[in-house]
Order: C-alpha cells, then structure tokens, then sequence
C-alpha cells in the first residue's frame, strides 16, 4: 500500500453531504429546516438554541454539517466535554454567540456531547450556557445522547428539542448495501445483516466494522464477519446491555441485547434485578418487571435441573422485552446502574450459612433435632439469651459446654460477642473442666467399628424379626 | 456441685433412660418389655412436635446398650440427609459395623421419616427387609398418615399424645427450682400455651426468658417476639405501603444478617399475614396467601431466592398501593 496515500476512514467519506443523504430522521430534518431558514432570513427564534439527542450514530452531527452547508452557515464546532468550567464556556461559546462571521456568513454553533458538561462539579459551566443562550446572536446547537439528566432540565426548557430516532436493521444494511456497492467490494447478504445487527442501529459502529472486514480482507462474508465481530460482540458489557434492555425500542433489540450479552444468566439476571428500581418507579411497572423476571427465573431453573435446554428461549424473552415493556405508567429514571448487592454480599452470604451449617452441625446431634430445627428453632432462642441475658457468664458457659468458635459466638452475640469471649476463657483458665465421657466414647467409635471383623450370620441365632410378624 | 459449662436445658434435662420418662407411661411399658426380651420390631413413633418420640428412642436405646449405646445407634434425619442414596450408603456400612455384646441387632433411628417421597419410603422398605437380620428401624414422623403402608404394616406403631398442661408444667417448674430461677406461677402456664404442648419449645422458651431474669408472663412474650426476626413484619408494611425500595433493603438485611433462605422468610411473611398485628381486610389476607404459594412454589422449583421475594414484594406494593392499605 502507498504510504502517502492518507487513506480515508469510512465513516467520513460516507458522511452525508447534503440533508437528503441523512438516513430515516425526516421529523428532526423538518424541524431543524425550518429553526435555521428563521436564522437565515435574520429572524431569531424564540428558543435561540436547540438540542438534538438520540443514540449514538445516527446522524446528529451529520445532519447540522450538512445544514450549514445547504444554507451557508459557518461551523464553529466545539467538543462540550473539553470545555466544562463557566470560564471556559464564556471564553469559547461566549465569544462566538457574539461573532459576527466574515462576509455576513452566519455562524452556527455545535457543541457536542453537552451532557458531558452537566456533571455535578461543573455547574457554573452549564449555568454560563444559560446565560448566554438568550442572547446569543448565533444558533447554537446542542447534541446528547442522554438529554434526560437532571443536570439538564434547566436547559430543556430554554431550547428546541430534537429528537433523532434509532435506525431500524434494514436501514443501517441499506446504507452498508451502498457502501459496498462504491467500493466494489463483494458482500453477502447476510454478513451485512449480522454487522447491522451487532450495531444495535449505531450505523458509525456498523460501517466501521464493515471497514475492518473490507479492509483485512478485500470481500465481506458471514464467516470472516463472525471470526472478526465476535470479539466486538463479547465487548457490549453489562451496562451496555441493561441500556439495550432499558431503553429498547422494539421487542428484538431487547432480546437480542440479552441473546448477546456475555454475562451468564444468573449474573445478568441479578443486575436486572437489581437495577429495576432504578429505573422503573411506578408499582405497577416494578411489579411487571419483576414478575418477567421471577418467571424468567423459574424457568431458568426448570431448564437447568430438568434438562430442557429448550425453555432458555422464554427466559430471554422474559428478561429482554419482558423488562422493557413492564414499563406502562411511569417515566424512566435517570439513576446510574449499581453493581448488584447480591454479587457483592454473596461472600459474607455464604460466611452466615456457613456459620448457621456448623453450629446445627454440632447442636442437632446434641439436641437430636435436625438441623432445620436447630436453624429455625434453637438459634432464635440461643441468639435471646447470647444478646439479652443479664448476667453474661451464663452464655459464656455455654460457649465453653458447646465449644463454640468466636464466628458462631459473633453470629449469636452480636455487639456482645468480644465480653462473652472474653468471660469464657477467663472461666476455663480459673476451673477444670470435666470432659463429658459419653461424647468422647461416641466420637472415638466409629474407627473402631471400621477396624472390627464382620460378624457372621449365624451368630445371630433364635431371635429374628419374623417372631413378630406370625 | 458446680462445673464450668452449661449446655441448653433442653439437652441437661433430657431423660436418659426409659425410667426417667414420665409420662407416655402406657408407650414406656411396652417399651420396657423390649428391653427385657432384648428384642424388639422395627417401630414407628408418631406424633406431634416436643412429645418425646426421639429422647425415648434414645432411652431405649441406652437402656439395651447401655451408656454408650450411641455406637450402636445410627442416627439418619430424613430432612438432613441428601437422598435415599446417601442413606442406603450409611445403613449398609452401619450393618457391616461391629455388633453389641449380648443385643443380637442394632438400631437405625431415622427421624422425621415423614419428610421422605412415597418412592423413598420404597426404597427404604426395601432396606428394612434387606438388613432386618442384623438391624432394626425405628422410624419417626409427625404424621403417621404420610407412611407409606408397607412400612407402617412392618413396624410396630407407637402414637405419643400431647403433653398434658400438668405434666409440662411440673417440668418447668422442676427445672426452673433446680436452676434456681425465679418465676410468677402463671407465667409457666403461659409458656404451656404459647408451645402448645411442645416440651422441647416449652424449655426453650424457660430457659430465654430465664436469661432476661424473673420469668413473667411478659418476659415469656418478650422472649418469644424476639425470637421472631422483627424485619419480617416490618418488610411487610412497609411493602405494603407501597415503599418497594425500603421493603427489599429489609429483606436484604434478614437474608444476611440472619441468613435465612428464602422458603424461611416466605413462610415467615405467610404467618405474619394471618397475624392481628398486620391490618388488612381479612379477604386481602387471602388474596396475598395466594401469591405467596405462588412464590414458594417458584423457589421449590429451584429460581433465585433473591428474584423471587423481590417479586413478592414487588406485588404486595402494587396492592398496598391500590387499595390504600398501610399494614
């Protein structure tokens, strides 16, 4: 390859040049036409600003430069996300609101990725845009993924919103379709069908992968696309996936996200559950959800232990779409996703049910109870007189009658677990304990009886069972 | 004379032999006459909870071997155990094991037998015929009626009555005097009620309550509240109050503070629901029954423990708020 030959990424030289090209966003095309040509006639709107969001690639951008090429605006682009302190904002938009361009060329103002500026420490940046909105005498526009933050909501009242829509499947392999058809590259069907569906409607990401592939390998197939996307695959983490489940805007995306998540079931089900509340706040949509989620679990379970490997499909079904469209009457909150509890108590989980086995372990043969009763009946009792008795030496003298470890004495004391202990040593050191007789036979017996001959048949003669059933 | 430990009432007043026993005197006897002739059947005891069916197993296994008879007894809690298989392993190397001296069988205790499937009990029937040379079953259960009838035809059937008031109460009465403990009188009656008849619950309860120090009707309650996680009743009111979020921060708490398993704590909210101290109309009590077997069902079927009561408590919101009941 000729190394002076700078080459082109895809993405740029398939950028649209003019606003027909935008794939599938007439309603934002029309709303935008219609803001800038007020600009362009020298009649400010009344929002003077106005925020385009929608998932990542799907045209944002595009489409403003391809506005201000249509109608011969300047672009003043700023990446929001470097510029976050009210100094930096004043320096930067501050000054080009009030430019006037050269040759009576308007000006538009983009600043990407404004969501990146409302984070909580940077307030004052997001207060100076405020200020500066209402009087700028530029447009300025805004994009976000996520517009619905907090942070947020005094800019939503003051701009244009524009909401771009996700690119369905067919539309990003349309776009991938013509691309290969430009560079002559040959491309089956259905390996364009799995780059489009892997992009979750991200046509950026789709027409990347489609590059990687071209680009290593001169055709597209469905083999060479599954060898190379496979490790994009396993990349969708678990937020990402929770997005897809969360925001989904149709059942398949939703079930696919789940499909494709590389998290085991068990792990992906316990972030849902986990995350529901942080998302849905509405009774019903709660209950909804979880009760996706509680079946999606029975019959994870059933097809665990019966073998009926066939049942996964509706434990998918349950935990994508059964999860998005629990939601009916709420909004959707804007919490972050939180590592599941479960996963991060689980140790300490299985150190309780350790604690609880051992001393049923050595309570039931006691007791002659089983370890259930000692679990649900014994403790209960033991845990009143460890944490309420007056007079401490008394459980500190059934540490010393049952042996107990310091865990058990913490799992049964409490706060007053370091006193107990503390009294039932002092107490063995001050007195001799007798050993029990009976218990030491009983633990000593059962070598014996492996080292002791079998005894034969006959030995047992005359008396049988059968003398009492005549 | 005093020694530097104690063990739990329940086990230091336990009687030792079958002339301890005081009551059940018409089972004692027939038991007796085993020991005389030195053989016995296999035996099934049934009854309720607390009636001494495995301390007079124990009884009469201590007085047919004497004080160290725990060697030739083996003891299987069919709730304990995994599976028919593992006790077929134990009682077949149990049957290998030395014999006793001068009994020409040893015993196989298997407790709470009613706790076994119908295809176990089959199993298990099948054992009692292969090693009823050298062993004999005594098998116990709550419910003689889940036996199967080819073991209950093959067993000799014991039925141990509920303990008189009298008689429980003169137990509390010679433990507490023996322990040196004080009490109101109506306190033990109280104690009699509250276990039903349940010995074992019964010395249970004495001996907390002892702990907190006179035994009075209050202490008695005290004792027993305590002994119930109070969370469970809060998760549900607060469920009920729609608060779906405050409700699961409690189950978290019971299920590692306190490491119950999710059948415990469902079970728990089944009986608190029926319970004065939730206040609900009494057809919602129904209603929410309904769901929570829905939800035991689920985790019976082996799902997420955490998953499922989430759900519970995810509906219980959902009608708290609906119906506007606050527990």
């Amino acid at each position: 390859m000729n190394k002076h030959h700078k080459k082109i990424p895809w993405i740029i030289k398939y950028r649209p040049r003019t606003v027909e090209e935008v794939v599938n966003q007439e309603e934002a095309k029309r709303l935008l036409t219609t803001w800038l040509s007020a600009w362009a006639s020298g009649k400010k709107p009344a929002k003077r600003a106005a925020l385009l969001y929608g998932p990542p690639g799907v045209g944002k951008t595009s489409l403003v430069e391809a506005l201000a090429r249509e109608y011969n605006f300047e672009l003043l682009e700023l990446n929001a996300s470097d510029y976050r302190s009210a100094y930096a904002i004043r320096r930067t938009v501050g000054v080009a609101a009030f430019k006037k361009a050269l040759f009576g060329k308007g000006i538009i103002i983009l600043l990407d990725e404004i969501d990146g500026v409302a984070t909580r420490e940077d307030a004052g940046g997001l207060q100076e845009l405020l200020k500066i909105i209402p009087e700028t005498n530029n447009p300025i526009i805004m994009t976000a993924n996520d517009p619905w933050k907090d942070q947020l909501r005094p800019l939503r009242d003051k701009v244009l919103l524009v909401q771009f829509k996700q690119l369905s499947m067919t539309q990003v392999m349309g776009v991938l379709q013509r691309i290969c058809e430009k560079e002559r590259l040959e491309c089956e069907r259905e390996a364009l069908r799995l780059i489009a569906q892997l992009s979750q409607g991200d046509l950026r990401a789709a027409i990347n992968d489609l590059e990687a592939i071209a680009e290593g390998y001169g055709k597209v197939t469905l083999a060479l696309a599954k060898a190379i996307l496979r490790g994009r695959e396993k990349k969708s983490d678990i937020w990402r996936t929770l997005n897809q489940v969360f925001y989904a805007k149709a059942a398949w995306m939703a079930k696919r996200a789940v499909t494709n998540s590389e998290e085991d079931y068990e792990t992906l089900m316990a972030w849902i559950n986990d995350n529901i509340p942080r998302k849905y706040e509405e009774p019903g949509d709660l209950y909804r959800a979880y009760d996706a989620l509680s079946r999606a679990s029975l019959f994870l379970s059933r097809a665990k232990f019966k073998g009926y490997w066939s049942l996964l499909s509706y434990v998918f079904d349950l935990i994508g779409p059964g999860i998005t469209y629990a939601r009916k009457e709420g909004s959707i909150l804007k919490l972050r996703y939180s590592y599941p509890e479960r996963i991060k108590l689980m140790a300490s989980l299985r150190e309780v049910r350790q604690i609880r086995e051992s001393l049923a372990q050595k309570l039931a043969s006691r007791l002659l109870v089983s370890k259930s009763t000692v679990k649900n009946d014994i403790l209960p009792i033991l845990q009143t007189i460890f944490r309420y008795s007056k007079d401490l030496t008394y459980p500190a003298r059934l540490v010393l009658g049952y042996e107990l470890t310091k865990e058990e004495v913490k799992y049964l004391a409490g706060n007053k677990a370091e006193e107990i202990i503390e009294l039932a040593e002092k107490i063995k050191r001050t007195r001799r304990i007798p050993r029990e007789p009976e218990r030491e036979e009983v633990r000593e017996a059962p070598r014996e009886q492996k080292r002791a001959p079998k005894k034969k048949k006959q030995e047992r003669k005359g008396k049988t069972l059968d003398m009492f059933f005549s | 004379m005093s020694t530097a430990f104690d063990i739990l009432w329940v086990e230091k007043y336990r009687p030792r032999s079958l002339d301890e026993i005081v009551n059940q005197e018409e089972i004692v006897n027939r038991l007796k006459t085993f020991v005389k002739n030195k053989n016995m059947p296999h035996l099934l005891f049934a009854g309720p909870a607390g009636t001494g069916k495995t301390t007079a197993a124990h009884a009469l296994a201590h007085d047919l071997y004497g004080e160290y008879y725990r060697q030739y007894m083996l003891e299987l809690n069919a709730s304990d155990e995994r599976g028919i298989g593992v006790i077929r392993e134990k009682v077949k190397e149990f049957a290998r094991s030395r014999t006793p001296p001068d009994i020409p069988f040893k015993i196989i205790l298997l407790d709470e037998a009613d706790n076994m499937t119908a295809d176990a009990q089959q199993a298990l029937r099948r054992l009692m015929e292969l090693y009823s040379v050298s062993t004999r079953f005594i098998l116990i259960a709550n419910y003689p009626s889940k036996i199967i009838d080819p073991i209950q035809s093959r067993c000799a059937f014991f039925r141990f009555q509920p303990l008189k008031k009298d008689d429980v109460v003169a137990r509390l009465k010679y433990i507490a005097d023996n322990e040196g403990v004080e009490y109101d009188p109506e306190a033990l009656e109280t104690i009699y009620e509250i276990s039903e008849g349940d010995m074992r619950k019964a010395i249970n309860v004495l001996q907390a309550a002892a702990a907190l120090g006179k035994v009075t009707v209050e202490t008695v309650f005290k004792v027993v509240g305590m002994a119930k996680p109070k969370e469970v009743r809060q998760m549900i009111k607060t469920a009920l109050n729609g608060d779906f979020t405050g409700a699961r921060a409690l189950l978290r708490k019971l299920m590692i503070e306190y490491g119950l398993s999710g059948e415990d704590i469902v079970k728990q909210i089944h009986r608190e629901i029926f319970s004065n101290e939730i206040d609900i109309p009494e057809d919602l009590r129904i209603l929410i029954a309904d769901y929570i077997g829905e939800i035991h069902f689920r985790l019976v079927e082996g799902s997420d423990d955490d998953i499922q009561l989430s759900a519970l408590l995810a509906w219980m919101s959902l009608v708290g708020r609906k119906l506007g009941v606050s527990g």
